[in-house]
């Protein structure tokens, strides 16, 4: 995968920022950043700046919906990725109306997430990192 | 308990009896009759009391007379059945022997039954018992019936929060096993990498398990929601094909598509039908012997398409042929790699088209093996 910068992954089930962040070092990220909820998740990003936040949707203290808010209030060009379990289409268009670039089904096959989270990177970033602007809706 | 000959189980003890005659002797004798049976009696003298008195004292069954002063007892039946609906106690009507028409228009005003004055303690006995049986009956089924769809409700629900709680954490052992496989956290001696592909399989099947779980909770308790659009049943179909190559790839199994002269639209959720490909294909190569080729054609008329997979396996035994679409209809034929089936797939599949208002069969080829044929109303 070809991409440089930095990912902020918030999920509250440790075994799940596990199993993601070792995916992205395999997929050649090197700066993964991580958070078991809304709330830290925001301290984290507003000190480290990361370039793409991967947001699970169901969490306690903040759910991701309420932390996708509260980051598109501090960057309004952030890229997030909402990582969910169970497709909810509701809870999707919902994140997407408010910003989100793309979701993920944690459940899904690592290639597939891995697959998932290439197609995102393509379209929001230019090929050297930078951020290639508002983020298309996904498909 | 009761001991009735017809009904042994069912205690009839303390249902209530609204008698109504305006004849105090008539009365007097119809309690005579009830007093050893255990019944709660309330008299009323009129049609208007017996209105009034149905309201407070809520009676399992009403005697009416039909001859009163004021209103009588075919109006009285009407206007409890009108006021009460099919929450009326059944009205069994009393009327002189001469009376044959009464009988015909006591039925007509709502009656179920009616007795013959001068009573015959044995009948009116016989018959009360009767109908206050049948009305319990039909309580405890109402009873029954409600206690288990609420059962079952919550049978689903549990089975829903169990597979949904069971998902994450088998996701994750199963990605992380495919990670280390892949050499993700350094390179694995042999037996290292057996035990790692070991985990990754018996996650990948429990996980597969509980999704199927998750998806009967979910279509049972109506929660299948479909999100439709026009969608080419080639496509699907071809995307299936190539993901299920892989896999197949390692029983040496080739899955080949026959591409139409035609590329048909139907209006279907693409996951869910997805899912349907995906399974019948998946079905056809663990039934197949290894180098099995199975193929996938399209097919359309004028008003339905659809796709059928066509396998190398042993066919559909005429004497299951039943079992086949329905939950946990698990044949005696057997995967023929030892894979796993829940025997929950193609009840799934049978749901997901249905829900689409497609039809989902098979056919056996002979010699060769089955056919599982998906049509589906084409977009006009």
């Amino acid at each position: 995968m070809n991409f440089s910068g930095s990912i902020l992954l918030v999920d509250d089930e440790s075994h799940i920022r596990k199993f993601i962040s070792l995916l992205l070092r395999h997929l050649g990220v090197t700066r993964i950043f991580e958070a078991p909820n809304g709330m830290e998740a925001l301290e984290v990003f507003k000190r480290e700046k990361p370039d793409l936040v991967m947001l699970d949707v169901n969490m306690p203290v903040m759910d991701g919906i309420e932390t996708l808010r509260a980051l598109k209030q501090l960057d309004p060009d952030c890229v997030v990725v909402m990582l969910t379990s169970l497709a909810n289409r509701q809870t999707i268009d919902q994140a997407v109306a408010l910003g989100a670039a793309n979701y993920i089904r944690k459940d899904a096959p690592s290639e597939e997430i891995g697959r998932a989270l290439s197609e995102t990177i393509d379209t929001c970033f230019e090929p050297d990192g930078t951020d290639a602007g508002a983020p298309p809706s996904p498909q | 308990m009761d001991a009735s000959p017809i009904h042994p189980s069912i205690d009839l003890k303390g249902r209530r009896i609204l008698a109504v005659d305006d004849d105090r002797i008539n009365l007097r004798i119809i309690g005579g009759i009830l007093r050893h049976e255990g019944y709660e009696l309330a008299e009323a003298a009129s049609g208007e009391q017996a209105l009034e008195l149905y309201a407070t004292f809520h009676p399992n069954l009403v005697l009416l007379d039909v001859m009163m002063p004021g209103i009588d007892g075919f109006t009285t039946c009407r206007t409890l059945k009108k006021t009460y609906g099919d929450k009326c106690a059944p009205v069994i009507f009393v009327t002189a022997k001469s009376e044959a028409d009464d009988v015909v228009m006591g039925f007509d005003a709502g009656g179920v039954d009616y007795l013959t004055k001068p009573f015959r303690p044995k009948e009116v006995v016989a018959r009360i018992r009767t109908h206050l049986s049948n009305q319990r009956l039909v309580e405890q089924q109402k009873d029954l019936v409600e206690q288990l769809s609420k059962a079952n409700a919550a049978k689903d629900r549990f089975l829903g929060m169990c597979a949904h709680d069971l998902r994450n954490p088998l996701s994750s052992i199963r990605g992380l096993a495919e990670l280390m496989d892949e050499s993700a956290i350094g390179t694995l001696s042999p037996e290292q990498r057996e035990i790692v592909q070991t985990i990754h399989g018996a996650s990948q099947s429990m996980l597969l398990l509980v999704n199927e779980l998750l998806d009967v909770a979910t279509i049972e308790a109506g929660h299948l929601k479909l999100d439709r659009a026009p969608t080419s049943i080639y496509e699907i179909v071809e995307r299936s094909v190539h993901l299920s190559n892989i896999e197949a790839a390692k029983k040496n199994t080739r899955i080949e598509i026959v591409k139409p002269r035609t590329l048909p639209m139907v209006d279907v959720d693409r996951n869910k039908m997805r899912q349907v490909v995906d399974n019948l294909i998946n079905n056809a190569v663990k039934y197949s012997p290894r180098g099995s080729t199975i193929t996938v054609l399209i097919h359309s008329s004028a008003t339905v398409a659809g796709f059928s997979v066509r396998d190398n396996g042993p066919g559909i035994p005429e004497n299951e042929r039943h079992k086949l679409f329905k939950d946990y209809g698990r044949l005696s034929t057997k995967p023929t790699d030892g894979e796993k089936s829940t025997g929950l797939g193609l009840a799934i599949c049978r749901k997901i088209v249905e829900a689409h208002n497609g039809t989902i069969g098979v056919d056996n080829i002979p010699g060769r093996g089955a056919e599982f044929i998906v049509s589906l109303p084409v977009i006009i």
